[in-house]
């Protein structure tokens, strides 16, 4: 072998390579006509088993929920108030009406032209298989709690169904018409639960929603297409590929690269929204989102969980802290514009939030003076307040996988010093956080919680008993103001903001921000609405613009 | 021959079971319960967790577990995947054909170019050309394959668009595509991630490559090779190159698991579909099973690296064989 030799046939083939790579083109065996009436939205991570009474556990997650909606329709929609109280703000899907014979029974009548992907009608049977299976805790537990309510649904003919609660309460429609969607009894009711989700069915999902399944290609993206007989109107759109990049920074360079046509949630640094909007073939559009941050207080010794807490217990240092706190500020400064302090734990997507109180602002001098009164001075002038002997000195939990509660912690850090309260900031890997949290090991928990658009999801974190209720609060006023709220009749809104109020006034955390989401969406796409629920609810109603429908790349 | 290489063999085993028990045990011994995070927003009760705990046999004393696990493993059975509901063997064949296409092909270049510019470097040892590829090779070894990644996806993914800036295929190629087609679109998809890997793999060969060759050529053989009047590319790479070619295949044994497991950055920042990506997310998520079949994969390419690594050598220089 010659030297020379080889270098020459070296440089050859480097020049063909770059030759190849500076004519590269998107791959031949794709028509025109089809990649302009497609969309491409890249998330975060890929649904693996988008079938509703399937997503338990681990499948109980948005990117199975999102998938599932384009497959499987409700009975009903929320309205786009999103208010879940009351009969009357929901919208028609499989159920083309619902009355009411008494407080406890909803009568729904199905849509005659509902059909299955197979041709199937949608009958009351699908409804009452899958109420069954869903309420059935041995098979569906999450669902089964959703639907504790509920007491039996039953069909009356073919396109009937009956819905028995347990008693009257505002979200009987939501809690009969939003946790599940039927599933098609012909093709599931022969597959046992247990093996149903390792089922052909699993793989291959037939439902009755705008889209049919098409194929998933594992860690890279679901296809799905338009479903031409939807009774409820052919989506105008033929095929929709669902991308997954966990990396945020992946996902950027899809939507900027022009390889995808629409993002969820436009991840931090609030650059990236810049950058988004630079581009010209992309806009950036607001959505509200289900997401709270807050500072929990422990209110339990950490180590003996039988005591209280010997700093957090006493309500005023818990005040002090949440007044000395410029939450306007920590949130312009990590949010801009896209993002609000909170009243009380509502997201932005809680109608509770709506006509609810003015959140407090920064009060250096009545924070200081509840410190004072609760004993609490800097005798040894180190700076940090002081009483028998001990600091006030408090460790926070936060997740290191948390880019904004990282970046936030150390604001609230250095806001806290300034009234003389230490605190150390304590990251972990994220399964060690949630053990930890969940031990009621920390003493100020950084959280960033999703809610649903149901206020009663309250009930988890802020009622003596809810589940997620790691820090031990407890006020017994609060549980009977929920209570009352839940069980009211027509608005029961005022019933909701005396919680709320109730709730910042015992202070068992400091509620810090309630972001707003940030979705780019090129501008190919006209009709766009993005649902704060279910990202992409409504894209059976989008269209792409004839003058300038071909793909960015 | 056969003797010696079924003792490697045998050692290899051995080891590979040893890293099997320390891996079962050093998972559980770790903080983050994977069940607690199954709930989301709205928690499982206890009994629930119970329940998984059953089903997923975290219920029983780690050796119980390592048994179980053990006598799976010998039935090709991994066990379930906590966080995907499926089969660990399954997620791993549908996961390996991509991280064998990025290392293979990281491996190739750097086995090829890496090793033909690593004595190119040696044979014209101080002139201009040597002291551009040290640099250029030094520039190359220092970089941070993250940066790297992410410049290259901006600079030729999006600022240029000449190559796709992430992910294995083209979504939108219909399914009924030519094979030559697709071909062409994984390729596209394949070069940046490929480059990012490659040039500090490349860059590391080249150095390892020039000293090993520098060092064969000043030893007497090649002196009388010379005498004897061969031509200088039979003394290069006839003489010379064989030679110099162990400390590379060291250097092989280590990059086949590093290529494997530890391109999790790149596999993230390109959306490539590989066992990096899975094995992080494993991670994160404390999915036991699917941490520990990603990780007894990477083990057994280890030990299966290092048993070839020794048997090439004991191939090419039969003296390793008696010691």
């Amino acid at each position: 072998v010659d030297l020379d030799e080889v270098s020459m046939t070296a440089r050859t083939a480097v020049i063909a390579a770059l030759t190849g790579l500076v004519t590269w083109q998107p791959a031949e065996g794709q028509s025109p006509g089809d990649a302009r009436n497609s969309i491409v939205i890249v998330t975060g991570a890929q649904a693996t088993l988008p079938i509703p009474t399937l997503m338990e556990g681990a499948a109980a997650n948005l990117a199975n929920m999102e998938i599932a909606d384009q497959l499987f329709l409700r009975l009903a929609g929320l309205g786009p108030t999103l208010l879940t109280a009351g009969d009357r703000n929901f919208v028609p899907l499989l159920a083309s009406s619902w009355t009411r014979r008494d407080s406890v029974t909803l009568v729904f009548d199905l849509n005659p032209r509902a059909r299955w992907h197979d041709g199937v009608p949608v009958t009351a049977r699908d409804v009452v298989f899958t109420m069954e299976r869903a309420r059935n805790r041995s098979i569906t537990p999450r669902l089964a709690d959703l639907l504790k309510h509920i007491t039996g649904v039953t069909a009356e003919g073919e396109r009937r169904v009956v819905f028995h609660f347990s008693h009257p309460y505002a979200e009987q429609l939501y809690d009969a018409t939003f946790h599940v969607a039927p599933i098609p009894a012909h093709l599931l009711d022969t597959i046992p639960p247990e093996v149903l989700s390792r089922s052909a069915f699993a793989a291959q999902p037939v439902g009755n929603g705008p889209y049919r399944w098409v194929r998933a290609v594992p860690g890279q993206f679901i296809e799905l297409r338009r479903n031409d007989d939807f009774f409820l109107g052919k989506p105008k759109i033929e095929r929709v590929i669902v991308r997954a990049a966990a990396d945020p920074d992946a996902r950027m360079n899809l939507m900027l690269s022009g390889e995808a046509d629409a993002m969820d949630n436009i991840p931090p640094p609030r650059d990236n929204i810049r950058r988004i909007a630079a581009e010209p073939s992309l806009r950036t559009i607001p959505v509200p989102s289900p997401t709270i941050g807050y500072l929990l207080f422990n209110q339990r010794d950490r180590r003996d969980r039988e005591r209280p807490h010997p700093i957090l217990s006493d309500v005023r240092v818990r005040r002090a802290i949440g007044l000395a706190l410029d939450r306007r500020l920590l949130v312009r400064v990590i949010f801009g514009s896209y993002g609000e302090v909170p009243y009380g734990p509502a997201s932005p997507i809680l109608w509770i939030r709506h006509g609810a109180p003015v959140p407090a602002r920064q009060n250096l001098p009545e924070a200081r003076r509840l410190l004072a009164a609760a004993g609490w001075r800097d005798t040894d002038g180190d700076g940090t307040l002081d009483r028998e002997g001990h600091p006030l000195a408090l460790t926070m939990s936060l997740p290191n996988t948390s880019a904004i509660r990282k970046q936030m912690s150390v604001l609230i850090q250095e806001q806290l010093r300034g009234i003389g309260v230490r605190v150390d900031l304590q990251q972990y890997e994220f399964p060690v956080w949630n053990e930890r949290r969940t031990a009621g090991d920390f003493d100020l928990d950084f959280v960033s919680l999703s809610q649903d658009p149901s206020p009663t999801g309250l009930t988890q974190s802020w009622t003596c008993n809810g589940g997620n209720n790691v820090a031990r609060y407890c006020d017994p006023r609060v549980d009977s103001l929920i209570d009352q709220a839940m069980l009211s009749q027509g608005d029961p809104a005022q019933h909701w903001h005396t919680v709320l109020r109730q709730i910042e006034a015992d202070a068992p955390a400091v509620f810090l921000y309630a972001p707003t989401y940030v979705y780019a969406v090129n501008r190919r796409f006209r009709n766009v609405s993005l649902n704060p629920v279910s990202s992409w609810l409504q894209l059976r109603e989008w269209s792409v613009a004839p003058a300038s429908s071909t793909p960015s790349r | 021959v056969s003797g010696w290489v079924l003792r490697r063999a045998l050692q290899a085993v051995v080891t590979f079971l040893v890293a099997l028990a320390i891996l079962f045990v050093l998972m559980r011994a770790a903080p983050g319960d994977p069940l607690l995070r199954l709930g989301g927003d709205r928690p499982i009760s206890p009994r629930e967790i119970a329940v998984l705990r059953a089903r997923y046999g975290l219920d029983q004393p780690v050796g119980t577990q390592l048994r179980s696990f053990v006598g799976g493993l010998i039935h090709g059975d991994l066990g379930v995947s906590i966080e995907y509901g499926r089969p660990v063997t399954a997620l791993l064949a549908e996961r390996l054909p991509a991280t064998l296409l990025l290392g293979g092909s990281v491996l190739l270049l750097n086995f090829t170019v890496g090793l033909w510019l690593g004595v190119r470097q040696a044979v014209r040892r101080g002139r201009r050309e040597d002291r551009w590829l040290t640099t250029l090779s030094l520039a190359g070894y220092a970089m941070p394959s993250f940066w790297l990644g992410l410049v290259l996806a901006w600079l030729v993914g999006i600022h240029w668009r000449l190559l796709p800036a992430a992910g294995m295929q083209d979504p939108l190629l219909s399914s009924d595509a030519g094979w030559a087609t697709r071909a062409a679109d994984v390729l596209g998809h394949l070069v940046l991630p490929v480059l990012t890997l490659s040039v500090v793999s490349i860059a590391a060969t080249m150095r390892h490559q020039r000293s090993a060759m520098l060092e064969v050529l000043r030893l007497p053989y090649i002196l009388t090779a010379r005498a004897k009047g061969l031509p200088e590319r039979a003394v290069t790479w006839r003489h010379a190159w064989r030679n110099a070619l162990f400390p590379v295949i060291t250097l092989f044994g280590l990059w086949l698991p590093i290529l494997v497991s530890g391109s999790v950055f790149v596999e993230a920042v390109f959306a490539w579909p590989g066992l990096g990506s899975l094995a992080a997310g494993a991670v994160g998520s404390r999915d036991y099973p699917l941490l520990m079949g990603t990780s007894l994969l990477v083990a057994a390419l280890v030990v299966a690296s290092g048993f070839a690594t020794d048997v090439a050598y004991g191939l090419l220089d039969p003296r390793v064989r008696l010691a």
